[in-house]
Parts: structure tokens; sequence; C-alpha cells
């Protein structure tokens, strides 16, 4: 599948959005509906032709169990020493959402980081940055660079390429790997 | 990227008083709120408490089939665990855990717990869905009214449930059973039966001393026990007991780390611990440093015992049987005889033969003949249940009218059972639990239909493994209640999250020390996790939903309301304490007296210690402790699973610490018959006998006897290992009595090993 280079904003939110609701889905309907979201030149046949039950089967091995996991959704896991969540990137993270005035509806029974949520969070924050007063845009500003740059941008990748690599991935999971690291992409180089 | 955005922005995050002011100023521009995201919510002002900075502290309770049952302080900073210690309130304690306790913080944050309710699509597929609590317990429930209505009663409904978390209020998972009606029950333990119907014929009750009494003893033998890895906070005190001059003697087949702290190390031929005890107590009864007022005022039957042993015991017939020197045997017989007090710790793996109960008799009646039971610093010391007279609140639920159930047996239903003596028309109908594969395969009228698994993983520690794979495709649905995805959830159609002792309201007390510790909810359950009575009573909903009056168990709980309904005026009393609140301040010890059997009133018919028992015999064993065969060899080595330091039971093993340390299983094995089968150190090895085999790289070593193959038990995530595969289900002597079933004889199993 060719990506765009640059895309317009509107295909960037709703990438972003299908991307986040993907990953946090509870079953195949919702995997599917997610898919459905993505922009019109995300539409590859791979994502037409799915098979939706084993989908959700490798969905389940790759992020969610009850086995062990071949990819799990959480920043922590990537970047700390030890696999483990609700530790300090836990803690950062809802840090950065706390900033903004946003809280987990899930606190601490889900941990922050889950990539849903920071998609999520991202996507607020470029609204915001929209909206925001030159009095707060440089602050906004500096903080949307950081928890892209210095966090997302780190941790990511690497989440892509476990589930690139992950036993039981499907072409459906490795379509939305290249699109989250598409909307990598383009939310870094938006930024400038 | 500017450096110095970086810096700000991990400064703003890093600092509280930078955080609010960034709020502030976002707040003031009318931004906040304004763009909540489709899964993030706006920050309430009241509900900021995301920038507390405090830590709180909760009180835990380590809930494992463990001697130690320690007492936990667990701190946590919003609403996230921190990190934990032993609490120094209890002097068992002493403010430390073990390894494996320290480990404990990885438990609710491994990304690998079991997260939502789930269902298999074909049973051992690997292939998840998952689904909410509503719908899996509309599964459940239909199944449940499906099957009643089918056989007329809930028999068809098994529970396989044991030692994997003793806080009291998950005996709401029995309380769950009875209150659909009479199911069965896998009834009896596969740890300790033997051993406890032995100290019920000989005593009265498993009622041992205060193990922190054991500083008092001025000679101990440690008998099958391991207590440097399995009960790590008994050591100090036999370590204390040695530096004030008691002498400490180890009996073990294997030269463990125990007995590498000891003064004697006897390497006991396996399962003749027996005539072992019998040689010592012929040696003291020729030299007549038996405590003649003791067995006379206290005992029934010591001449016939006596009689017995001048007739068929020897001490050269010892030295033969148990491979200890004659000599050896005299010398600690007469001095365990003559330093006063002493005491013996009586070990779970040596009551695992066919001749275990028969065993711990003998070593009773060597503590028993020389005057120390009842003694300060004395004790056959085995196990007790004395502080454990909670009102099992969770447990004790009503049957739905118009149940029906088994007419048959009303014995007891394992060792922990509480129901009391409500004798009903019907009763649950027992399984034997040490034969689970077995009786699933061959229950009939009804069939197992629908088995439950809370608390235990059979899959992992029970016998005859390749026959519990295939009782496992028998039922028509399988439930397990875990926190990690094990062999026995993998053949289930749904597996249900469970909490971590973190997630809930218990209190706990353990079968070894006199303390109670309460078990606080220190965290929010992680994902959709819930606790054992939670489970029951949301299930409790849907039943009722679908067939009103199905079940009786509550059907809105409060966790910590169900705690305290644990509580009675005896329970106060025996600790000293007005109210369970006062738990909050730290554990608090039974106000019991160190020596058990103090007062020298014995639980058994006569009120004596029996070394003859009348009840025994009727029972169908030895009315005396008399010597007993152990299970004759069928193949050309023992094998031995005893517990690793790294886990218990199947606990612990794949906690991502405790796998930097044992990250595969090993067996081990003697030079001399590595050499004989051509087998090398590190070299990969087959393990068979008649029931299967396993694979694994062998050590060789000379800490195991040269007719045996050692492997831990335990359950690895990453590796099919699993000693079961080579352990079948042969009953142990005792146990029926007290427990309802016999035990296993674990350590009476036979094998080969040879290069793979
Ligand atoms: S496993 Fe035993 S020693 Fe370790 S923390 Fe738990 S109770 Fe204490």
């Amino acid at each position: 599948m060719e990506c765009p280079k640059t895309m317009p904003l509107d295909d960037e939110s709703r990438l972003t959005a299908a991307v986040r609701d993907f990953f946090i889905a509870q079953n195949a309907a919702e995997l599917r509906a997610s898919v459905a979201k993505l922009p019109p030149n995300w539409r590859d046949e791979r994502l037409h032709d799915a098979d939706w039950e084993q989908t959700e089967f490798a969905f389940n091995r790759l992020f969610v169990g009850p086995m062990a996991l071949e990819a799990p959704p959480y920043a922590s896991v990537y970047l700390e020493d030890e696999p483990q969540v609700m530790g300090k990137t836990t803690m950062l993270v809802r840090s950065v959402y706390e900033m903004i005035g946003l809280v987990s509806p899930w606190k601490n029974t889900l941990p922050d980081d889950h990539i849903s949520l920071e998609l999520d969070a991202a996507l607020a924050l470029h609204r915001m940055l929209h909206a925001a007063t030159p009095s707060v845009r440089g602050q906004l500003q500096e903080l949307r660079v950081f928890f892209l740059e210095e966090h997302v941008q780190v941790w990511v990748p690497r989440f892509c390429a476990r589930i690139e690599a992950a036993p039981s991935v499907t072409p459906v999971l490795l379509c939305m790997a290249a699109a989250l690291r598409q909307w990598l992409g383009t939310s870094i180089a938006r930024q400038g | 990227m500017n450096h110095s955005a970086v810096d700000q922005a991990q400064k703003a995050i890093g600092c509280a008083m930078s955080r609010r002011k960034f709020l502030g100023c976002l707040a003031a521009s009318g931004l906040l709120a304004a763009f909540p995201g489709a899964l993030l919510r706006p920050l309430e002002a009241r509900a900021q408490g995301g920038f507390q900075e405090g830590l709180e502290m909760f009180r835990n309770a380590c809930p494992r089939n463990c001697y130690d049952t320690c007492s936990i302080k667990t701190f946590v900073k919003d609403g996230v665990i921190q990190y934990i210690e032993g609490a120094p309130e209890s002097t068992f304690t002493d403010g430390g855990l073990c390894v494996k306790g320290y480990a404990y913080t990885r438990r609710p944050y491994s990304p690998d717990r079991v997260k939502y309710p789930m269902i298999q699509s074909g049973r051992g597929s690997g292939n998840w869905k998952r689904i909410s609590w509503d719908e899996a317990l509309d599964v459940i429930a239909k199944k449940f009214i499906e099957i009643n209505e089918k056989d007329g009663s809930m028999l068809g409904l098994a529970l396989s449930k044991y030692s994997g978390n003793f806080g009291i209020t998950n005996y709401g998972v029995e309380g769950m059973m009875t209150s659909l009606g009479y199911t069965s029950r896998f009834v009896g333990t596969p740890c300790w039966p033997a051993g406890i119907d032995a100290q019920n014929y000989d005593l009265g009750d498993m009622w041992c001393n205060d193990p922190e009494d054991l500083v008092n003893a001025r000679y101990i033998i440690l008998w099958g026990a391991n207590p440097a890895w399995n009960s790590v906070h008994s050591m100090k005190y036999i370590l204390e007991a040695q530096d004030r001059g008691a002498k400490v003697v180890c009996i073990d087949p294997v030269f463990t780390q125990t007995a590498a702290k000891a003064d004697v190390y006897w390497e006991v031929e396996t399962s003749m611990d027996g005539a072992l005890a019998l040689g010592m107590a012929r040696h003291i009864l020729d030299r007549e440093l038996h405590d003649r007022e003791w067995v006379r005022n206290n005992s029934l039957g010591f001449e016939d015992f006596a009689d017995y042993l001048r007739r068929e015991v020897t001490v050269d017939w010892a030295a033969e049987q148990s491979g200890i020197p004659a000599e050896q045997i005299t010398r600690v017989a007469e001095e365990f005889a003559t330093a006063k007090p002493a005491s013996i710790w009586i070990g779970y793996g040596m009551q695992r033969h066919v001749n275990g109960g028969a065993s711990v008799r003998s070593v009773d009646a060597l503590v028993a003949m020389t005057g120390n039971v009842g003694k300060a610093g004395g004790g056959a010391r085995y196990g007790h249940l004395r502080t454990w007279g909670f009102n099992y609140h969770a447990l004790l639920q009503k049957r739905p009218e118009g149940a029906v159930g088994f007419l048959g047996t009303g014995g007891p239903m394992g060792d922990f059972d509480f129901t009391g003596d409500v004798q009903d028309e019907y009763t649950d109908r027992p399984l034997n639990m040490n034969k689970t594969a077995e009786e699933i395969l061959t229950a009939d009228d009804p069939p197992v239909r629908v088995l439950w698994v809370s608390c235990k993983n059979p899959l992992s520690q029970d016998f005859d493994r390749n026959k519990m794979v295939r009782a496992f495709q028998k039922p028509e649905l399988i439930v397990s209640v875990e926190q990690y995805f094990t062999e026995t959830v993998a053949l289930s159609d749904i597996v249900l999250p469970v909490t971590t002792l973190f997630e809930e309201w218990t209190v706990n007390v353990s079968y070894w020390h006199y303390w109670m510790s309460i078990n606080e909810q220190a965290i929010k359950p992680m994902y959709e996790t819930k606790s054992n009575i939670e489970i029951a009573a949301a299930l409790s909903k849907r039943m009722n939903e679908l067939q009103p009056g199905s079940c009786t168990f509550p059907t809105d709980i409060d966790t910590k309301d169900w705690l305290a309904r644990e509580f009675n005026q005896g329970i106060y009393d025996l600790f000293g304490i007005s109210s369970w609140e006062e738990l909050k301040n730290g554990p608090v010890k039974a106000k019991m007296h160190p020596a058990s059997w103090h007062d020298l009133q014995f639980g058994t018919p006569s009120g004596k210690y029996e070394f003859r028992s009348e009840l025994c015999a009727e029972h169908g064993h030895q009315a005396l402790p008399k010597f007993k065969e152990g299970r004759k060899p069928y193949d050309k080595l023992r094998l031995l699973t005893p517990h690793t330091k790294f886990g218990i039971h199947s606990q612990f093993v794949n906690i991502d610490w405790m796998e930097e340390f044992n990250p595969e299983p090993f067996c081990y094995l003697n030079p001399k018959a590595a050499s004989e089968r051509g087998i090398k150190d590190g070299d990969q090895v087959r393990v068979f006998n008649k029931i299967g085999e396993v694979r694994l790289e062998v050590k060789l070593t000379e800490v195991v006897p040269p007719d045996v193959v050692m492997m831990y038990t335990a359950w690895f995530r990453n590796n099919p290992y699993n000693c079961q595969n080579l352990v079948d289900d042969e009953a142990s002597d005792m146990g029926a009595y007290k427990t309802g079933m016999p035990g296993v004889a674990i350590h009476g199993q036979f094998c080969d090993v040879a290069r793979a």
C-alpha cells in the first residue's frame, strides 16, 4: 500500500481516530467498524477481504489475552527495563493527560499508556492547539513536542515492529501497524 | 528538537506545582474540557488527586499455601502500588518477605494477566474472544439451568478448588456452589492428609506448637521439611535455638539448604522414615530413656507399643531399612531423649507415601515417649487450624428451595471443612480430589457436565497429567477463574479474571504460626477483574434473572462488609481484639499457650495420647504405630518432585523476577546413576515411566542419592514441562478420616532416565 506523504488534516484525524478505535476494540464487529473509519485512501483491499473472526482471535493473542501477549499495547513494556505496567512510564503519560485537563475513564484499572489512550491524547492536543490562544499555545506546543517526540516516537515503532514479527499476525493487523507508523510519520512531520 | 522545550516540559511533568500552574493556565484559557477525547474525560477539579504526592499504606497478607502467611505492608501512591515490605508488627514476619513475596508487585501489573472474561472457540484451540461479564455469566447461568432441568439436580456441576488463595472470604466459591443446590465437590487434599489423620489418631487433632517457640528447643529434628526454602521465616528460630546450644538434625533423602545448616544430616532411604523412628524408639526404650511418668499419666497403650518394639524392631533392622548407620541412630536417639525439651518438625514430604500416615505416627510416638508433647520447646510439629474459627459467612449459604442432591456420605469435605454439622436429607456428591482425572472420566448419573475451577491449576498440579488432558475433554463446559493463562485455562471454555491479593478485602491466618492479618483492598481491581465473591454475586444475579430462586447467593455485596462478617466473639477473644478494624494497626497474635496440648487434655477418645488407637484400627489401619512398607518400586529409579524455592505449586514461577533466577526446569541426577546411563551434565534427557515422560536438561549433583531423579513441581509459562506426566494417583494410607479422601503417594513414584 502506497501511503500519501502528506495528508489533509481531516484525514490525519480520521486516521488517528480509526487506529485508536482499532486497538481498543473488544470484538470483531468493533474491529471492523474501526477499520471502516479509515480515510478513503487507506481502504486497503486486505481490509475488505479480512476474515474478521480470525482477526479477532489474532488481535486477542497480540493485545488482549488471555495468553501472554505477543505485542502488549502499553508503552511501559517498550520503554522500561522490565515488562511491567503502572510504573514510571504509565505515570508520566498520566501526567501529560492531566496537564491538558484529561483523565482516563479507566484510571488505575487500565494502564494510561495504552496505545489507544495515547492516540486519543494526541488527537486532543492537536485540536487544542488549533483553538489555543497565543498565551497558552507555546506551552501546549512544548508539551505536544515532548509527548510525541520523546515518548510516542520512541515506543510506537518498537510496538509496530513487535506486531509485524508476532507469530499470530494477520494481514489486517499488519495493515493497522502500517497505519500507526504512517500516523506517527505525519504527526511528527507536522510539528516541524 | 529544541531541548530547552523538552527540559521545560519534563520539569513541568515532574513537578506537581508546575503541573498545577500549567493546568490553571489552561483552565483560564477555557481550553480544559473543551476537547475531551473519545476516550479521555475531562479531569474534574475535585478528582485532581492525580497530583497527590504522599504514600498511603495498606495491610495485606500473603494468601498462598505457604507455612509463613506473611503480613505485608503495601505502599500506594495515586492508586498505584509503589513497593511492599514485610510487616514488622508480626514478630514472625519480622519485616521481611521471601524472594517470592517480594515479587508480588509484579502480579497485578504484569501485562500478561488475565484481564477480561473470555470465551474459547473450541477448547484448546487458542482462539479466544473477549466477552463482557454479562455475556459470560449468561452462558454459564443458562448452562446451569439446563443441567438442573436435565438431571433434576445440580450434581452435574463439579467444583475443583484448593489452596491457591486461602483468604477466608474465598470460601465464597464453595458458598456459591451451595447456593446453587447440591453439587459435586472434589474433596480431600493432595498435600498433607496422611499426616493429619495420623496426628488425629495419636493426639486427637493436628495442633503444633507456636513456631516462635522453636527457640526454646534444645534439640530439633527437621524430618522431611525444608524450611530454608519453604518457610524462610521459621529459620531464624531454628538458628537462634542453635545459637543457644541446640543441636539440629535434618533427615531428608535430598541434601537441602536446610540440611546444609544442620549439625547432622541423614540421607534417609525414601519412605523408610517409619523404620528409622522405630529404631530410635527401640533404643530409647532399651536405655530406659523414655519418660515413664509422662507415658504413665498421659498416654494409652504404651506398653503394647513397647512390646511391639521389643518383639519386632531392632536398631540394626532400622539401620538396614533406612540406610543410616546403627551407631548414628543410637547416638541421635540418646541425645534426643535426654535433651529436654526436644522437638520434631514433621514435614509434609515424608507423609506423601503409601505408608506416610504410619510413618508420622511412629515419629509422633518418638516425641511422646520422651515426654516432649505438651511442652514449650517440644512438640511433634505438623500444622494446626486452631486460629481458623471464623464465621465462614461466604461459605455458609442456603440451598435453593427444593434442591435435590446426593444420598450418601456426610463425611468431611476437605481439610478446611467448615460447613458445620448441618445434616440435610441430601449432601453434595464427593469426588476424590486426588483422582480428579479418573473421577471426571467415570462419574456418572449425572456425569460431570460443568467443571468450575478456582484457586487451583489441576493441569499442572494434579496427578497423571495425560489422563487429566483426556478428562478435560469430557465436561460440556469448563470455567476457570484465574490471574494467569495456565495450562488449565488453555483447556477451559471460559476464563474469568480474578483479583490479586491487593485488589480484594479478606483476612488470613496460618496453618503454622499464630498470627492473623487483615488483607485490605489496596488498589482498584485492574482491568475487569473481580474477586471470587463478587463473581458469585454477579452469577447469582443472572441466575435469578433467568430463573428466580435458582441461586440463594446475595446478588449485591460489599466485599469489605463481607470481610467484617467473618468475625465473631470467639475470634476476638482468641486474638484479644474488640473489632476487626484494629487489624488495620497491624497483625495480631492469638493469645494461646506456645505449647500445643500444654494442658495434656488430648482430643482422642480416651483423652490421652494414644500409642494404641482403636479408632485407627477401626479405620482399617494398625492400632499401634507399627512399621508399614512403602510402595514397591516399579521402575529403576525413584522420582521425587518436591517444591522449588522460586514457587509454591504452580504459582510465582511465571513471574518475571522469578524467571530471571529460574528460567527453565532441570532434573537432578546423581553422577553415579548418570554414568551408568552415559549421561553427562547438561544433557537433554528423557525421564519416563509407565504413565508418561518429560524431556528436560539434567544437572548432575551429589545432593540427590544415586537411586533418585529429582525435579521440582512448577508451572513455567513458556515451557511445556510438567512433572505430573510422571506422577500417578496412587493413594497414601491415611487422610480419609479428617479430609474425606486419602492423600497421594507423591514421592512413592518411580521412573528411569535416558539421553534424549
Ligand atoms: S510465599 Fe510464604 S514466605 Fe513468601 S511472602 Fe508468601 S507467605 Fe511469606
